[in-house]
């Protein structure tokens, strides 16, 4: 046999080879990283343990079941699902090593996570310096997705979005008098700063502007601060446990303006449960990322599916953030096909208009000069010993 | 005048609870001369120990009290052993590292068992949640429970000090090791019984203001540096000076709260520190002892 007829069968037989250990898969997905012939391995990150948990393992749990259901139904084009779970105990600098282990040692094809604020924050550069596509679940500190990183998306209300929408609230309630009581941390200052700016905007002066510890365990200097400015509604940027103090003793020295809370007391039962006296939640009212609340009729199909699949579980709203988010990156990997590339991926998550998934209040909409893809916060209250209500819904601008 | 009266309760209130830390930080340094820097976080434990068996289990608050109680005895007992007695002829830096590994060890500890089961528990409260009027003030009846707690405590432990054998053994250990051992007491059992006790008091100090705290695995290490604070300003070995502390603590942080600004109140007690070691380098009730030569 010819030199060249040898050599022109070796590549044939390379070239069969080769088709058959790549299966159907396309060409160009075989050099991407987290990316197999029926697999697209997907890394998420938050606290899987502490109290941020709520926000990053539960929300993994809704992620979860979202994926069960994709691969199920016969995967995304094609390929199964595979999500790889990472601890970053909200912690910055742990969040940082948590992502480059799953961009560099997992070798994940995309991000969906992020819990806690100042850890997600903290790991935007590793992120953005990978340009490995991101959709955020839950954290909402506006560094996060601005100024845009081109690999980044929100599907989470960003602080400045909550905080503007707290304002709106307040007026809408008919408020004259409007005071705030703050927490000064980074992930305070990360929404005060943004309300600071709604309220000149508006041209409205605060009444009282007070501040609280996170470990604060009591609040009556603020209380009768608040009570003698005569406010007749309280913006609480406040995580649930100085939140709660200052719920009790406000309840204690007869202060009963509307208490306007964000998501970072997003869960209204547990507030009730949290401040422990008769009452005093009955004009708290909260954002929440989602439209239902867990006991809603509408969301069975989820509540069975978390239930069953994480027994002891009850269906939360925190698994409703990961549940939204996933369905937004799975449709979102479905349009960018088959022949899969981050590149593709990014192009259609800032590509999306108008797309309705079952929990999030209105539609998601990113653009390539905006991430912030979620703007329309629900607001939820419950009455003393009643059911969570989803109140209303405002569209942020 | 009610305002004044408003802030002046909720500082003492609060001091209470520091004056609760401070008085478990007070009595193993009065019998080892050592901080101990996992104070907080056994307070973190004990309190999550007296959730599981009065709200897991379902069992009565005076016996999770009681197994708190328990529990944070012999894990004090247990830091002694693991973190002190190795190091008993180490220099105090090494001893001082150890309990801070100690803390983390704790923390990690209360992160990995209930870290997952709320952002914040809630701990029933032990007394009505009905507000108590007192003329125009009014009172929650935890605040006074934390209170009584916090006296009731430092007198039992006033009176051990004063009146029992052991008591007065770990007196003898805390002025003179060396001639606490000539006179044959045990020192290494006093040190441990020592830990023990001050781990106790955190547990008792955890169960009775968990209902105004909530729980946390993270809420230890806030509660150590108020308890540390209260005690170095009431001297460091003297109990009524750790309460004395803490009150002083609790009330200066509401005062500037409330007559100056909110964003006063952390600074307010550190300043209030900074000036009493500046005019008493010794606390507010140590006193130096006058030797006869």
């Amino acid at each position: 046999m010819p030199r060249t007829t040898r050599l022109s069968c070796a590549v044939a037989i390379l070239a069969c080879v080769a088709a058959a250990l790549g299966g159907s898969a396309p060409a160009a997905a075989q050099g991407q990283p987290g990316i197999t012939a029926d697999t697209i391995k997907i890394g998420t990150f938050g606290a899987l343990t502490g109290p941020g948990y709520l926000y990053g393992k539960l929300a993994m749990n809704g992620i979860d079941v979202v994926f069960d259901e994709v691969n199920k139904a016969g995967g995304v084009n094609g390929r199964k699902l595979q999500l790889i779970r990472e601890d970053d105990r909200c912690d910055p600098a742990t969040a940082i090593t948590t992502v480059q282990k799953l961009i560099h040692q997992e070798n994940v094809f995309a991000l969906i996570g992020g819990g806690c604020s100042n850890a997600t924050f903290a790991a935007r550069e590793t992120i953005e310096q990978a340009k490995i596509p991101f959709v955020v679940v839950a954290s909402v500190h506006d560094g996060i997705t601005q100024p845009p990183a081109a690999n980044i998306f929100s599907m989470a209300l960003t602080s400045s979005i909550e905080s503007q929408a707290q304002l709106e609230f307040a007026l809408q309630q008919g408020a004259k008098k409007i005071a705030v009581v703050s927490m000064r941390d980074s992930w305070g200052r990360a929404r005060y700063t943004p309300l600071m700016e709604a309220l000149k905007t508006k041209g409205i002066t605060l009444v009282a502007d007070e501040e609280m510890s996170p470990d604060a365990n009591d609040a009556t200097a603020q209380v009768l601060r608040l009570k003698q400015s005569g406010a007749d509604a309280v913006i609480m940027v406040l995580f649930p446990k100085p939140a709660a103090v200052f719920a009790r003793d406000a309840q204690k020295l007869g202060f009963k303006p509307i208490l306007i809370g964000q998501t970072g007391i997003g869960d209204p039962a547990a507030f009730e449960d949290q401040v422990g006296v008769p009452g005093a939640t009955a004009k708290f009212t909260t954002i929440s990322m989602v439209k239902y609340t867990p006991t809603d009729p509408a969301v069975d199909k989820w509540r069975t599916l978390i239930e069953t699949k994480f027994p002891g579980d009850r269906l939360s709203t925190f698994n409703l953030f990961g549940i939204g988010a996933a369905q937004v990156l799975v449709e979102a990997l479905k349009r960018a096909g088959p022949d899969l590339t981050r590149e593709k991926l990014i192009a259609q998550l800032a590509d999306l208009k108008n797309l309705s998934v079952d929990v999030y209040p209105g539609p998601i909409t990113c653009s390539p000069t905006d991430h912030r893809c979620n703007k329309y916060p629900a607001w939820i209250a419950k009455e003393p010993g009643g059911p969570i209500k989803v109140l209303s819904i405002t569209h942020v601008q | 005048m009610t305002m004044l009266s408003y802030l002046l309760l909720s500082g003492i209130t609060t001091g209470a609870l520091y004056a609760l830390v401070a008085l478990g930080l007070v009595v193993v340094n009065k019998a080892t001369g050592v901080i101990n820097f996992a104070q907080g976080e056994l307070f973190m434990v004990a309190g999550f120990i007296a959730w599981s068996i009065h709200v897991q289990f379902g069992f009565d608050f005076g016996i999770s009290c009681a197994g708190a109680v328990l529990v944070g005895f012999v894990l004090g007992c247990a830091i002694d052993r693991v973190a002190f007695r190795p190091l008993l002829r180490a220099d105090v830096v090494s001893i001082v590292l150890a309990t801070v590994g100690i803390s983390f060890m704790l923390k990690g500890i209360g992160r990995i068992i209930w870290g997952g089961k709320g952002d914040y528990l809630s701990f029933p409260p032990i007394t009505s949640t009905d507000p108590i009027m007192l003329g125009d003030i009014v009172i929650v009846p935890q605040q006074i429970a934390v209170l009584a707690g916090a006296l009731a405590i430092m007198i039992a432990f006033a009176l051990f000090f004063r009146f029992t054998r052991i008591g007065k053994m770990m007196q003898a250990t805390a002025d003179n090791a060396k001639a606490a051992t000539l006179v044959g007491i045990r020192i290494e059992r006093i040190y441990t019984l020592a830990f023990g006790t001050g781990a106790a008091v955190a547990a008792a100090a955890a169960v009775l203001s968990a209902p105004l705290t909530l729980l946390y695995p993270d809420m230890g290490f806030s509660f150590f540096i108020k308890g540390f604070a209260a005690a170095v300003v009431g001297g460091l070995t003297s109990l009524p000076g750790a309460v004395v502390g803490g009150l002083a603590i609790g009330i200066v942080e509401a005062l500037a709260g409330g007559y100056i600004h909110s964003s006063m109140m952390e600074v307010s007690a550190f300043i209030a520190i900074m000036l009493v070691l500046l005019i008493r380098p010794t606390g507010l009730l140590s006193f130096y002892k006058a030797r006869r030569v």
